[in-house]
């Protein structure tokens, strides 16, 4: 998902951050607007100029759909700007902290992000519930509607639902002699591992070992994902020492400490990582859905000798199912033209064919259940060697998956389990000790009280 | 017109020339500065601001990542800038030297590296650093010295960071050196060679005391560039790993950016404000002394 694309804007953005006393600097002329309340663009057939801020793949296939939306709404002007993954959240948040200046009309906004922006922008983005959101409160994968709104107000439609995934080598496992049907836990999956290792040489999984992008603790949060906790519960409090994170963080641990993991700087989407994966260098992608038809673009050589299947338990028995991201698209609080706006994440998100076309182009994975009827879905794919891969991820998202309380403290988190996680792969530090260490830090930046 | 108005309106003339510099120094200077002094006053985050006085600056000082921070900051000041203006010293005396054919290509090669993008030098350097296809491994390969992971070990991140200071900012210090050099009259020169002065003793004696003001220049230009360090570790090591190439630059953006805490990222600024001035003030102090 990410791509190195925030160097040229962060060259003004360092500059101004560090003009001395300029902290404040962005932020000081905004933080009073507010627009969040009546919808804008007039009644009637939806008109006037968009601008529509997105990333890389979904920004194509966005521009690839403007021709069909016109011929339903000829009088809405659609542009979409490929603004870059992450540089993309460094702009959105500059516009809300500006009380919503400059920013795009439609923001597709991830999941680590939109909780951050609703809680703490409570006018950056438009109600959607006034343009009449509601009636699709059914029409995505269970867990995704409580994600995007809040009470009676919606803050964006779903699109991308991304089901944890276990995408391995069948090539390299079968060389070992190890049936992955056969991994129903991820003792078994460091056991089968080891095989590999000495039969291939190939390691099973590629870690940013020092957390040189935001999310390498991805493999930690779907261990932890998998045994229905998160970094905070469903009551805000703080579970980064939960007896489950402590379980996710050893299992990860003793994956490197056998020499399982290949250390590469950055995370799935991102060229180290990818290259990683193209030179194969290792023998299973334990990634995100999306992560599956990216690696169909570039990952050629070794097409056909992939597979997936749910991940494994991390206890015996336990669940095979998480949804561990997810993006939508959300109308700017400041927009001009919000009908339009809405009209056009309506016509991308809501109406299986878009949703199909985008899948076919890009294998970005819908949360439109609708969608999932297309025998797009069905078919056999030669990258997955005829396995029928979409279907893996039908099932389990069609599985309700224990909700995700993101809240508006996501990022600290995030920072906090990447250097515990650095401190247990770098220096053999006792996951135990880095995560309660975490939990206190967290607790003690956000007032949170720990679960 | 009398004499009285006319004097009156060439006396006002001065004040409305720079008036549209002042204007646009108080509308992006002024006010950005002294709004983040209200704002590190307010807890806020996000849209919602709430008074806390002074709670920032407390929690500052209880911030075991604030002083880590500082510490690595105040590490690479120690370190890297002494290095480098050595560095930049002897640079500039070779390239003024009367011995030295091709005199401008050197002055480009060394001066290139100031006006790089930071684009091309964040690529640049990962590329270099890179632990598997970086250029400087294999260097180390061919020598027969083991691999280092430059950006991902907290020490060698901490030395890639320096490397990469040095690599960008020695040639800026050597070109100020270089023109204070040429102010330098041969006529010194000559007379402690008449008197047998050998070259070392000419530049202690000659060449040192004439570049002082330039050396105090650059030591309180780069000393406030190094407490404001951010590009670099940001692009380089994103302040990782483990915090151990986080400077307080870095901690800022990550504190407003990232978590949205203006109000604390705003008592960093203003901490950071603080530290540079004491330093500053310091520097000239030592500097007056001497004379």
């Amino acid at each position: 998902m990410g791509e190195p694309s925030r160097r040229g804007f962060l060259k003004g953005l360092g500059a101004a951050a560090l003009a001395a006393g300029g902290a404040g600097t962005l932020s000081a002329c905004g933080g009073s607007s507010s627009t969040g309340g009546a919808v804008t663009g007039g009644t009637g057939e939806p008109s006037g100029s968009i601008t529509v801020w997105s990333w890389k793949n979904p920004a194509a296939e966005l521009r690839a759909l403007i021709p069909a939306f016109n011929a339903v709404h000829p009088k809405v002007k659609v542009t979409v700007q490929d603004i870059g993954n992450p540089a993309i959240w460094d702009k959105i948040t500059i516009g809300m902290e500006a009380g919503g200046q400059g920013l795009g009309d439609l923001l597709h906004i991830g999941v680590d992000y939109l909780p951050n922006y609703i809680e703490k922008f409570p006018n950056g983005l438009a109600d959607l519930s006034k343009l009449g959101a509601g009636q699709y409160s059914n029409a995505f994968a269970p867990g995704l509607w409580q994600t995007v709104s809040r009470g009676e107000k919606v803050y964006a439609l779903p699109w991308e639902a991304n089901a944890g995934s276990f995408f391995y080598r069948d090539d390299l496992f079968r060389k070992a002699g190890v049936d992955p049907a056969t991994l129903a836990t991820w003792d078994d999956v460091i056991a089968a591992g080891k095989k590999v290792k000495d039969a291939t040489g190939t390691a099973l999984v590629a870690i940013d070992k020092s957390a040189s992008a935001a999310d390498s603790a991805n493999l930690f949060q779907l261990l932890m994902q998998l045994q229905g906790v998160f970094y905070f519960n469903t009551d805000g409090k703080i579970t980064l020492n939960s007896p489950e994170a402590v379980r996710a963080l050893t299992l990860v641990k003793e994956l490197n400490d056998a020499g399982l993991v290949v250390d590469v700087q950055g995370s799935p989407g991102t060229s180290t990582y990818d290259a990683a994966v193209k030179a194969g260098k290792v023998a299973v992608c334990p990634d995100p859905a999306w992560y599956g038809g990216y690696m169909e673009t570039f990952a050629t050589d070794s097409s056909g000798d992939w597979r997936v299947m749910l991940p494994p338990a991390v206890t015996a028995g336990g669940s095979r199912s998480a949804i561990v991201n997810s993006t939508h698209l959300a109308v700017a609080g400041t927009s001009q033209n919000q009908r339009a706006a809405f009209a056009f994440a309506e016509f991308a998100l809501t109406r299986p064919e878009s949703q199909v076309q985008i899948f076919k182009d890009k294998g970005i994975f819908p949360a439109l259940l609708k969608a999932y009827d297309d025998p797009v879905f069905h078919q056999p794919d030669p990258f997955f060697g005829g396995q029928k891969y979409a279907e893996v991820f039908i099932a389990e998202l069609s599985n309700p998956s224990t909700p995700t309380n993101y809240t508006a403290d996501y990022p600290r988190a995030l920072k906090l389990i990447d250097d515990a996680q650095t401190k247990v792969l770098l220096q053999g530090a006792d996951p135990a000790a880095v995560l309660k260490d975490a939990a206190g830090q967290l607790a003690q930046q956000t007032h949170r009280a720990q679960a | 017109m009398t004499a009285r108005t006319t004097r009156a309106g060439s006396r006002l003339a001065p004040y409305l020339f720079v008036l549209p510099a002042l204007v646009l120094f108080a509308a992006f200077r002024l006010y950005p500065i002294g709004w983040s002094f209200v704002l590190s006053l307010f807890h806020t985050e996000g849209m919602e601001q709430s008074w806390t006085g002074l709670g920032n600056y407390q929690r500052l000082v209880h911030d075991p990542l604030f002083w880590k921070a500082l510490g690595n900051t105040l590490e690479i000041l120690v370190i890297q800038v002494p290095v480098m203006l050595a560095i930049a010293l002897g640079l500039a005396v070779a390239l003024n030297s009367a011995l030295l054919r091709w005199k401008p290509l050197f002055r480009l090669g060394f001066f290139l590296p100031v006006v790089t993008g930071l684009v091309t030098y964040g690529l640049l350097m990962g590329a270099l650093l890179n632990p598997d296809s970086g250029a400087v491994n294999w260097l180390l390969h061919v020598l027969g010295l083991p691999e280092v992971h430059w950006l991902t070990d907290p020490f060698w991140a901490k030395v890639s960071v320096m490397l990469a200071l040095t690599w960008h900012y020695t040639g800026y210090n050597a070109v100020i050196y270089l023109a204070r050099l040429q102010g330098i009259p041969d006529e010194h020169y000559e007379a402690a060679a008449v008197d047998g002065a050998g070259a070392w003793r000419r530049f202690w004696h000659i060449t040192l005391p004439g570049l002082r003001p330039a050396l105090l220049l650059t030591v309180v230009l780069s000393t406030i560039g190094t407490l404001q360090l951010f590009d670099e570790p940001f692009i380089m090591t994103g302040g990782g790993p483990d915090n151990a190439t986080t400077t307080i630059g870095v901690y800022l953006y990550q504190t407003g950016f990232r978590y949205f805490d203006f109000g604390y990222a705003s008592a960093i600024g203003y901490a950071m404000v603080l530290i540079i001035s004491v330093f500053g003030l310091i520097q000239t102090r030592l500097a007056k002394e001497e004379d």
